[in-house]
C-alpha cells in the first residue's frame, strides 16, 4: 500500500495535536486502559517487569480520535445510529462479544465508517482474534491510508499471527511516522520492532530500538535476551530460542544493555567476563565493538581486531574494522582491511567508503575518488563520501571543489 | 575533557626546573662526551634547544599532577556557589582539595589530576570512579565557575554536584590528550601516566629511536611530521584539538566549538591542504610557548597576502602564489581577521581560527 510520507506525518501530527479528541466525544472517554490489552500481549509484557502496563490502544485511540471523524460527512441513518450507540455502550460495559456483533452490523450498513472498523480491529485485538483484527484494520487503512495508529496495531497483530515481514513493514512505518513518540506506546512497539529487525538481519537497527529501553532504564530478561540475539547477530526470535542457548544471549544482552545505558564500567566488566567464558564464540567482540564505535572508534578497532582473531572469516568484522580505522584517520592500516571487505562485498557501502577514502588518502586519488562518487550516486547525502571528497580536493589543491564539498557537509541533515 | 590548555603567559616553576634538568642533560651531550653511565639518555640529550623550549610549552603542561600546579598554589582558597551547592578548593603544602556541600552534607576529595595550564578542570576519583569536576578555575577572572559543557547539568545528588562521572571511553580520551602513556587495548591506569605530553606522544617511536641512538644507530627515526601536508597536519593536531571531520560528524555547532582550531581553520576560505603556508604548524611551533603578540603572526598572513612581485607578473605562476593583499592594513592582521570569541559562561575567550573578513554585527559563522 503506497503511503506518502508527508501525508502520514501530517495526519499523525494533526491527531497528536488534538490530544484526547473533542471534549465529551465518545472517542476520548469510551475506552478504558485496562480493557485495551489483549491477554496474550499482557503475558508478553508481564515478562517486562519494569515496563508499565502498556496503554497502547488507549493512547493510540486518543491520538486517533480526530482522524476518525466520519469520512463522508453524511448523517448516519437512524438504524446505523442506534447500532453505533449500542455498540459503544456494549464496549463501555466490556461486553466484547456484543460490541463486536453490533459494530459488524453497523459496518454492513455503512462500510465507510472508519470508527467502526477501528473498534472492530481493536476489540478483536483485545480478544486475541488477531486475523480478524487485521481484517478490521485493513478496512480502516483502506479508507484512511494515513492512519498511523491503525498501522501500528495491525503490525502488532501480524506479529502474533507470525506474518513477520508484514509486521516489520507496518511497525517500521508506524515508528517512522511517530507512533512510538508517546513513551508508553514506545515500549510495546519498539520491543516488537526490535525483534523483527534482528530477525531480518538488521541487527544494528534492532539495537537502535533496544537502546530506547536502556536510555529509559527499562530492563527485563526478555529485553536482555533480545539485545543479546541482536548483538550476537542471531535471527531467531526470542520466543524460539532453545532453553539451553538462553544463558549466553541473556548474558550478552545484559552486557550490551549496560553499555547502551552508558554504564560503561559495568558493561566493560560484563563483556570481559563474557570473553573469558566464551573465548571462541563468534560475534561477541563484534558486538562490543559496535557498541563502542559511537563513543570511541579507536576502542572499537581493538574489539574488531579481537573478533577477527576469533573468527578470521567474519566479513562484517573486516568491514567494520576497515571503516573504524578510516574514521580514526588510520588510512594505511585501513587499506588492506578495506580491500578485503570490498572484495568480499563490492556493493557494501561501508566497504566502498572505507576503501575509497583510504585509497585517496594514501595516494591512489583517482580510484578513491571514483569509489566515493560511486557511493554518492546511490546516496547523494552520504556525509562520509562528502567528507572524503572534501579532504581529497583540499589535498590536491582543488580549492573550489573542496569548499563546495565542505559546504555540502555542513548543510547535510543529521 | 573540556578543559582548555591555552597557555598562561607566565611559565611555571615546575616547567623551569624541568627545562633546567633537560638543558643540563643536553649539555653533557653537547660537550662531545659519550653518554655518561650515570646520566640517562633522554630526548634532550641530543635535541637540546627544542627540549628546553618544550619544557615550558603548553602541551607539555596539558596536565599537572596534584601539588605541582602554580595556579592553585597562587590561589590557595577558591570558592563558588552554583545553584544550591557551594564549592571550595583549598591548596596548602602542595595538596589541593575539592569540596562541595549542599549545606547539610559535604564531600571533600583530593584533586588528583589538573587538566589544562590556563583554565583548569580537575579530575577526581571517588569509589573507584573518575569524575570531571563540575566547576573549573578560570584565571582571567580568578574564579571558579561551571565547567564548559556542563552548564545544563542540574545535579540531583551531592555526587552529581561534585562532578560528572566519566565513562571509560571519556576517561581514555581525556588522559590520552592530556598525558602520555595511554596504551591502546590496555586498561587505563592514570597512576602510570606521565603528566602532559612527552615527546613520544607526538613522535611515535621516539623511545626506540632514543634507545638506538644511544648505541649510535639512527635507523629507527620517528616518522617525520615535517612532510605532512596541511590537511594531514590538521588531522594530526586534530586528534586532540578536533578535526573538521570530527566536528561535522558530531554536528557540533556554535561558539562553544570555536576552541577546536583545526575545524575552524578548515572552515577558512583560504585553507587548502596542499599549501603549507596555511596550517597549524605554519603559525605555531608546538615546542614553543604561544605568542600572544598579534604582530608575530603578520608574516604568516603576508606569506600569502602579499603584493605580487613585479617580475612574476609576466612569468609562469609561482609555486607559492600570492593572494589579494589586505586593502586596510599590513599589520596586526589577526586582530581583525581572527576575532576573539567568548565561550559560553563568559569566563574564557578563544581566537577564532576561521580566518575571514569579519563584518560588523554578523553572527558567529558555523
Amino acid at each position: 500500500m503506497p503511503l506518502a510520507r508527508h501525508d502520514l506525518a501530517a495526519c499523525y501530527y494533526e491527531v497528536k495535536g488534538a490530544d484526547m479528541g473533542p471534549a465529551g466525544s465518545e472517542f476520548s472517554s469510551g475506552i478504558q486502559p485496562a480493557m485495551c490489552l489483549p491477554n496474550r500481549l499482557k503475558s508478553v509484557h508481564s515478562r517486562l517487569p519494569r515496563i508499565n502496563p502498556p496503554l497502547l490502544a488507549y493512547l493510540l485511540l486518543a491520538t486517533f480520535a480526530v482522524a476518525l471523524q466520519p469520512a463522508t460527512g453524511q448523517n448516519p441513518s437512524p438504524s446505523f445510529d442506534d447500532l453505533a450507540a449500542r455498540a459503544a455502550a456494549a464496549r463501555d460495559q466490556q461486553n466484547i462479544s456484543l460490541a463486536l456483533d453490533l459494530y459488524a452490523q453497523a459496518e454492513q450498513l455503512r462500510p465507510d465508517w472508519a470508527e467502526g472498523w477501528f473498534y472492530l480491529g481493536l476489540l478483536r485485538y483485545q480478544a486475541n482474534q488477531f486475523p480478524q483484527a487485521i481484517d478490521g484494520f485493513n478496512h480502516l487503512i483502506q479508507l484512511q491510508p494515513t492512519a498511523v495508529p491503525a498501522i501500528a496495531l495491525r503490525g502488532l497483530c501480524e506479529f502474533e499471527t507470525a506474518d513477520y515481514d508484514d509486521s516489520l513493514r507496518d511497525l517500521e512505518m508506524a515508528v517512522a511516522h511517530g507512533a512510538a513518540n508517546e513513551p508508553r506506546n514506545a515500549q510495546i512497539i519498539r520491543f516488537h520492532l526490535a525483534q523483527l529487525l534482528a530477525r531480518a538481519n538488521r541487527f544494528q537497527d534492532a539495537l537502535e530500538q533496544y537502546k530506547f529501553f536502556a536510555t529509559e532504564h527499562v530492563d527485563s530478561p526478555d529485553l536482555s535476551l533480545g539485545i543479546g540475539l541482536a548483538g550476537i547477530r542471531v535471527t531467531t526470535l526470542p520466543k524460539d530460542v532453545p532453553a539451553q542457548d538462553r544463558p549466553l544471549f541473556q548474558q550478552a544482552g545484559e552486557a550490551g544493555y549496560a553499555v547502551l545505558a552508558e554504564e560503561s564500567e559495568r558493561g566493560d566488566a560484563l563483556f570481559q567476563a563474557l570473553f573469558s567464558q566464551h573465548p571462541s564464540t563468534p560475534n561477541l567482540h563484534l558486538f562490543y565493538g559496535f557498541l563502542l564505535f559511537p563513543h570511541d572508534p579507536s576502542l572499537a578497532v581493538d574489539e574488531f581486531r579481537s573478533e577477527l582473531g576469533v573468527a578470521p572469516a567474519n566479513e562484517t568484522g573486516h568491514a567494520m574494522l576497515a571503516f573504524s580505522l578510516m574514521i580514526t584517520g588510520r588510512y594505511a592500516e585501513a587499506l588492506p582491511e578495506a580491500e578485503h571487505a570490498y572484495a568480499a562485498s563490492p556493493t557494501l557501502q561501508m566497504a566502498q567508503l572505507a576503501l575509497g577514502r583510504s585509497l585517496a588518502e594514501t595516494g591512489e586519488i583517482q580510484r578513491g575518488t571514483d569509489l566515493l562518487n560511486q557511493v554518492l550516486q546511490k546516496d547523494p547525502n552520504n556525509l562520509e563520501a562528502h567528507l572524503g571528497l572534501a579532504s581529497i580536493y583540499s589535498r590536491t589543491g582543488r580549492r573550489e571543489d573542496a569548499l563546495r564539498e565542505r559546504a555540502v557537509c555542513l548543510k547535510l541533515p543529521r | 575533557m573540556r578543559s582548555v590548555n591555552a597557555r598562561s603567559a607566565s611559565s611555571s616553576l615546575v616547567s623551569l626546573s624541568v627545562a633546567f634538568c633537560l638543558v643540563v642533560l643536553a649539555g653533557s651531550c653537547d660537550t662531545g662526551q659519550a653518554q655518561s653511565a650515570a646520566a640517562p639518555v633522554t630526548c634532550a640529550t641530543c635535541h637540546v634547544g627544542v627540549a628546553a623550549h618544550y619544557a615550558v610549552a603548553p602541551m607539555r603542561h596539558a596536565m599537572e599532577p596534584a601539588g605541582a600546579d602554580p595556579q592553585l598554589t597562587a590561589h590557595p582558597e577558591l570558592r563558588a556557589n552554583v545553584g544550591k551547592y557551594s564549592y571550595r578548593i583549598q591548596t596548602s603544602d602542595g595538596r589541593s582539595t575539592y569540596t562541595v556541600t549542599d549545606g547539610v552534607n559535604t564531600v571533600t576529595l583530593p584533586i588528583r589530576w589538573i587538566f589544562g595550564q590556563h583554565s583548569q578542570t580537575f579530575v577526581l576519583e571517588k569509589d573507584g570512579h573518575l569524575y570531571e569536576s563540575l566547576v573549573s578555575f578560570y584565571p582571567r577572572d580568578n574564579t571558579l565557575a561551571v565547567t564548559p559543557g556542563d552548564e545544563r547539568i542540574v545535579p540531583a545528588t551531592l555526587t552529581q554536584a561534585m562532578g560528572r562521572e566519566l565513562s571509560l571511553w571519556e576517561s581514555r580520551s581525556c588522559f590520552n590528550c592530556h598525558a602520555t602513556g595511554v596504551v591502546p587495548g590496555h586498561q587505563l591506569d592514570p597512576e602510570k601516566l606521565a603528566p602532559g605530553l612527552d615527546c613520544q606522544r607526538c613522535h611515535a617511536g621516539a623511545q626506540q629511536h632514543m634507545a638506538d641512538a644511544s648505541r649510535n644507530s639512527f635507523a629507527t627515526l620517528p616518522p617525520s611530521l615535517r612532510r605532512l601536508d596541511s590537511e594531514e597536519i590538521s588531522a594530526f593536531c586534530g586528534q586532540c584539538h578536533r578535526t573538521w571531520d570530527t566536528v561535522v560528524r558530531n554536528h557540533w555547532k556554535g561558539p562553544a566549538f570555536v576552541r577546536f582550531q583545526p575545524y575552524r581553520l578548515g572552515n577558512s576560505k583560504c585553507f587548502i591542504g596542499n599549501d603549507k603556508r596555511i596550517s597549524c604548524l605554519a603559525c605555531h611551533d608546538p615546542h614553543q610557548q604561544l605568542s600572544h603578540d598579534q604582530a608575530y603572526y603578520d608574516s604568516k598572513c603576508l606569506a600569502c597576502h602579499r603584493a605580487p612581485h613585479p617580475a612574476s607578473a609576466t612569468s609562469s605562476p609561482p609555486a607559492s602564489p600570492a593572494y589579494k593583499p589586505c586593502p586596510v592594513a599590513k599589520s596586526n592582521c589577526v586582530s581583525c581577521h581572527m576575532p576573539k570569541v567568548d565561550l559560553p559562561g563568559g569566563h574564557q575567550q578563544f581566537t577564532d581560527h576561521q580566518i575571514r573578513i569579519v563584518r560588523p554585527g554578523e553572527p558567529y559563522p558555523d
